[in-house]
């Protein structure tokens, strides 16, 4: 080995660093430090000069390694080892300590953060001396792209792809695509008519050469990394061969037996065999096995008799599909929060209290009524309350602002005002109207009457005190801008439910080794710098599954991911890490260990050697063979056993 | 102890839309009125409170809120929303007044049955009404005079604002104006009762006027009260009254612009002004007065910490000049501490309502040695 | 002064130090004896390393993974806590009493749950004293 002549850079961060930590200490720390040629100090490190301080003393000083003590290196890490490269240094000859969000930002007392911080140093500089120059490679980046979920994410995403001229393949699991917003009547604040909006995307989704849609289907697993991805999906039996159905609805029209309609949340009904909504795509109907009077039953059969396609196939069974995509886009949406646990909205109990997403169906001229806004009854509700943050905001349930009840709680009232005479009374806690036109929407909708009434609604019930109360609903709350309890006698409620993480969030982070928040939706790799990547390259996430969000926030969000995808798609190859996992054939000893330890499959055995060999591409670098080898014939590149212990001696001073 | 339990009442916000306050649909609660109303300089009201309540339909029509209110628009002048109150106000008012909920205050009883039956809410004969033009030779408003001069009913009767209308006489007659005064068949303007509710009183009184103006041919009135201004340009059209009208103030900086008025006696004198609402904010006239004032020699101007469209309400408009205000609750008084802060000798003003206020003031506080309430133009009239 | 222990703290780079990270980004406070090295997995994390860090004079040592099921490399996380049972065993026997090594879990937005642990360890070692390194003769004894 060379004799490491190593350079150290502790940084001020303005005051985020210099604040706390004594730093002139920790360089002269530093500079006592074996190996340690220079050391130096400067208000920001990652800045221009910063960059050309070390740049210069790498020249000069004839400096073989480098260790900058500043922020995390997940934030500036990729900037050193950039301007170390530039000096002619292998990138890996780079150590970093962090000193601001371990140290001085968590950290109240100076002299204990000044002591931390010179351990970290210290570790930093013992670590440095065994680091190897080190090369990366690349991998081809395979440019079909798998996207999960049809919904206005998936849709955009796909056509965003495919319009550029790559293969796209689209899974839902519902028949067909179009998601929740196809569900929706209106879109605020413009009010254009969601399904007039949203049908072209889909059609042109359903049509378009490069897109392979497939509904009804679900993905079971994943494998392999960036650029190289393989996906299993099984794309369950729909009884109708697609390739025959011609989608004249005739089956649906002849068969005897219904069921209630999910896509109208249960307050219409459907066939047993149906599509979800007129305008599916694609135009198949799927057979409800569980409502279908031949599989109950064994006979009826009427669906097959009138088909002239002989698409009927009551023997088709679930199919499992092989794709391979360099890139992965989830977009699974978001659940309706089901408000009967709130026992005190009375929902399931009063008939007339509504979910927002129900109401909805009630509102579009295709829905139950056919548009007409009416109680279970039949009649014109006279007063209406809507009823904001159910499930939203509240520790109980969860925690987070769903962010766009307080925009359709305006929608409706607009809507309930165009159609029906009734009053309509906002019980909200704020009203939090941030999107372009949003405030102006509330404005209008403050100047067509509507009454805000500021407070959490404490109970819905039945109970009159009055002759006016009886026979209505009445909603209970404090109105809090005027210090007195209030009781609104309404005759329909709409409760604004939350947007929640899918019931299987869970299980879809796993499948593509993705991460939750706190609040179960899919997390971010950065918060704002980096929206729509995950912590895990080549997958991507869109739309209500990483938070709920409105339809613009929501299409902005797929047009980014798809964008991201193009921009690998693009490069045409993906750079591999290089820390990756050797093993010295000399020391295996062929027991195998690893590769069954390998959640990558990335070590072979090599059978007429009877050693274990790690291929590079695959390896994703995490170390666990190496920590179970008992012949300690791993190496983990950067994370060796000699950088550790180095390391451990480091922080030990 | 029966617990109160607040029930939203729909017909009750629907008359009081119906009555005109279609701006409570605007408000959306954030305050501010309530934050820059005067009233909170002096005592707790929320205004606020008083607009959600009516969005509600649950205004407490007996209760003394509804008549606070003095229509200063310091309010309107920063609403994010545009509520333009005095509107809202009239409404909530025009439900007691007209449609018969809650108490009218009876010192504003009083002045309304007198502005009814005599035509000016002192209650003083009408045929008195141009008494105090007798001794000034001046002619009444004849088909073909270029100008009418229309005096407030306190200027025409109230002793010490009366000085204003005798100073505006003297300072046409210098120039030779062609003007004159109207008979005693008119009344007063209405505008005040009009922001307190009273509208059909209101317009009773704005088609007498009207009548009398057209059979006269009155083409332009020259005003000194900004509330005539207000009502005479922007509430009269409605009515088919529709007149070219001017304020004194408008007129004399016409008149100094065009060298037609010269002073010849000096004024040493330190001098602050005060900004009537209806002529400030209601009409965005400001620097008129202070040109007036500053070509005046001998005189100092001097600005109040509050002034032009953040001037402080003399308490006077939308008939609470009729009502009584305690003491220690009075707006003018708070002004006259802002005229004292300045050292000013002379708080100028160009407003019958304003000049009958601080008048009070002057006495009430005990600054009646130190501060001198005049008239615009009893100010240019001496100088004359 | 009383007596403030050095604790060796491994973090994995996707979970636990990411939670770290956010400890700092919200300036959360939390005691600076645990000084952390980051491995890109908690399933890289060597026996060997933490009787290392005994031997080098740490008085504990806490070791912090992605959530089970949460792993970025599916099970890393699963392997490193298999072999905590055995390691504690080992350092049972050499009198390294069992609160001196905690094996936890922590996500990326978890800025609170790391601080929490990281004070609870600290005053857990804390109480327990230095370690009075005997690993010599514990090993050949």
């Amino acid at each position: 080995m060379e004799t490491p002549k190593i350079g150290v850079y502790v940084c001020h961060c303005g005051s985020n660093i210099a604040g706390t930590v004594d730093v002139q200490q920790v360089v002269e720390f530093a500079k006592k430090l074996d190996s340690v040629v220079v050391a130096r100090e400067y208000k920001f490190m990652c800045s221009d000069p910063g960059q050309n301080m070390i740049k210069e003393d790498i020249k000069n000083l004839k400096l073989n390694r480098v260790v900058v003590a500043s922020c995390s290196p997940l934030l500036h890490e990729p900037t050193f080892r950039h301007a170390v490269q530039e000096a002619g240094l292998n990138p890996y000859l780079f150590e970093m300590a962090n000193i601001r969000e371990q140290c001085s930002w968590t950290t109240e007392d100076h002299e204990k953060a000044t002591e931390k911080a010179k351990a970290l140093v210290s570790a930093a500089v013992k670590r440095v001396r065994y680091h190897q120059p080190l090369e990366t490679k690349d991998v081809p980046v395979n440019p079909a792209t798998l996207i999960v979920g049809g919904g206005i994410a998936g849709i955009q995403a796909a056509l965003e792809i495919a319009d550029a001229g790559h293969k796209v393949y689209l899974v839902e699991k519902d028949p067909s695509i179009g998601g929740h917003m196809i569900q929706f009547d209106k879109t605020f604040p413009t009010l254009d008519c969601s399904a007039c909006i949203l049908t072209p995307k889909m059609t042109s989704a359903g049509s378009h050469p490069n897109i392979e849609l497939m509904t009804y289907s679900e993905v079971e697993d994943v494998s392999g990394f960036i650029g190289n991805f393989k996906v299993r999906v099984r794309k369950k039996a729909r009884f109708v061969d697609e390739e025959k159905c011609n989608g004249c609805g005739v089956c649906m029209e002849k068969c005897p037996w219904k069921a209630p309609s999910e896509f109208d949340l249960g307050l219409g009904e459907r066939k047993a065999i149906y599509t979800p909504f007129p305008q599916a795509v694609p135009n198949i109907p799927v057979i409800d096995k569980e409502h279908c009077v031949y599989f109950l039953r064994g006979r009826c059969r009427a669906c097959e008799k009138f088909c002239e396609r002989g698409a009927i196939d009551f023997e088709q069974q679930d199919k499992i599909v092989e794709l391979e995509v360099g890139n992965i886009i989830i977009a699974t949406g978001y659940d309706p929060f089901d408000p009967t646990p709130i026992v005190k909205y009375g929902y399931n109990r009063y008939p007339n209290v509504y979910t927002a997403l129900e109401f909805e169906r009630l509102c579009n001229a295709a829905g139950p009524t056919g548009g007409k806004i009416v109680l279970r009854d039949g009649s014109e509700p006279k007063s209406v309350a809507i009823i904001h943050c159910v499930g939203s905001r509240d520790e109980n349930y969860h925690r987070y602002c769903s962010r766009v009840c307080c925009m359709y709680a305006l929608k409706y009232s607009h809507l309930i005002k165009e159609k029906t005479e009734a009053d309509v009374y906002q019980m909200y806690i704020d009203m939090r109207c941030f999107g372009k036109g949003y405030e102006e929407f509330y404005e209008r909708l403050s100047k067509e009457g509507v009454k805000f009434i500021r407070g959490k609604v404490a109970e819905v019930t039945d109970r009159a005190l009055t002759d006016e109360e009886k026979g209505k609903l009445i909603v209970c709350g404090e109105d809090t801008l005027l210090g007195t309890v209030i009781r609104v006698p309404v005759d329909m409620v709409i409760l604004c439910i939350a947007l929640e993480p899918r019931s299987d969030a869970k299980q879809v982070a796993q499948l593509f080794r993705i991460s939750q928040g706190a609040d179960g939706f899919f997390i971010e790799r950065h918060p704002k710098l980096d929206p729509v990547a995950t912590m895990t390259d080549g997958i991507f996430i869109a739309g209500c599954c990483q938070g709920p969000k409105d339809i613009p926030d929501t299409v902005a969000q797929a047009s980014a991911a798809a964008t991201r995808v193009l921009s690998l798609i693009s490069k045409g190859k993906v750079e591999l890490e290089a820390t990756v996992a050797v093993i010295d054939e000399e020391k295996c000893s062929g027991c195998r260990v690893c590769n069954i330890l390998c959640p990558y499959n990335a070590i072979t055995f090599i059978e007429d050697k009877e050693v274990s060999r790690v291929n590079e591409a695959l390896c994703k670098g995490c170390g666990t063979c190496v920590a179970a080898c008992p012949s300690a014939a791993i190496t983990h590149k950067h994370f060796t056993t000699e950088e550790i212990m180095a390391e451990i001696e480091g922080v030990l001073v | 102890m029966e617990i109160e339990l607040l029930t939203p009442s729909k017909e009750t916000t629907d008359i009081i839309l119906e009555e005109g306050g279609d701006d409570l649909k605007s408000c959306f609660q954030c305050g501010l009125c309530t934050g820059v109303c005067p009233w909170n300089r002096v005592t707790t009201f929320s205004l606020r409170k008083l607009i959600h309540k009516a969005q509600l339909g649950v205004v407490d029509f007996e209760d003394d809120e509804v008549w606070r209110c003095v229509a200063c628009n310091a309010c309107v002048e920063r609403c994010p929303r545009d509520v333009q109150m005095p509107l809202l106000m009239r409404a909530i008012r025009r439900v007691i007044m007209e449609v018969g909920a809650g108490i009218v205050p009876h010192s504003l009883r009083i002045s309304e049955k007198n502005i009814s039956a005599v035509g000016n809410p002192l209650g003083e004969p009408a045929e008195k009404r141009m008494d105090w033009a007798k001794d000034l030779g001046v002619k009444t408003f004849t088909k073909g005079t270029e100008m009418l001069y229309f005096p407030c009913c306190y200027q025409a009767y109230d002793p010490p604002t009366r000085k204003a209308a005798i100073a505006t006489v003297n300072i046409l007659k210098k120039i030779k104006a062609d003007f004159g005064i109207p008979d005693n068949s008119v009344v007063c303007c209405g505008e005040s009762i009009r922001k307190a509710g009273a509208e059909s009183l209101y317009r009773k009184l704005a088609e007498t006027n009207i009548k009398i103006f057209n059979d006269l041919g009155v083409k332009k009135i020259l005003v000194t009260s900004p509330h005539c201004y207000h009502t005479f340009k922007d509430e009269y059209p409605e009515f088919g009254g529709n007149y070219e009208v001017i304020h004194l103030s408008q007129y004399l900086d016409q008149l100094i612009r065009g060298g037609k008025l010269k002073f010849t006696k000096p004024l040493v004198k330190k001098v602050t002004y005060h900004d009537s609402c209806c002529l400030g904010r209601y009409q965005r006239i400001y620097d008129e007065h202070r040109q007036v004032l500053t070509s005046i020699p001998g005189i100092e101007f001097e600005e109040m910490r509050d002034n032009r469209e953040y001037s402080l309400c003399c308490g006077g408009c939308a008939g609470r000049l009729w009502m009584e205000t305690k003491k220690g609750e009075r707006f003018s008084e708070l002004r006259l501490e802002q005229v004292a802060e300045v050292g000013a000798e002379i708080l100028a003003v160009s407003c019958p309502y304003c000049m009958a206020n601080f008048n009070d003031a002057v006495l009430t506080t005990g600054k009646s040695e130190t501060i001198e309430i005049k008239d615009l133009s009893e100010l240019v009239s001496e100088a004359l | 002064m009383s007596f403030e222990p050095k604790i060796v703290g491994f973090c994995c780079n996707w979970c636990s130090y990411r939670g770290a990270d956010l400890a700092g980004t919200a300036r959360m406070k939390c005691s600076p004896n645990v000084r952390i090295i980051r491995v890109m997995c908690s399933g890289r994390v060597e026996p060997t390393f933490i009787l290392k860090a005994f031997e080098l004079g740490a008085d504990g040592v806490l070791v912090l993974g992605c959530h089970p099921g949460d792993c970025h490399y599916v099970e890393g996380n699963y392997k490193a806590a298999r072999r905590m049972p055995l390691l504690k065993k080992m350092l049972a026997q050499m009198g390294i009493e069992e609160d001196r090594v905690r094996l936890d879990w922590v996500s990326a937005s978890e800025g609170d749950r790391f601080v929490a642990i990281v004070d609870e360890m600290t005053e857990k070692v804390r109480a327990l004293g230095p370690f009075k390194n005997n690993f010599k003769e514990a090993k050949y004894g």
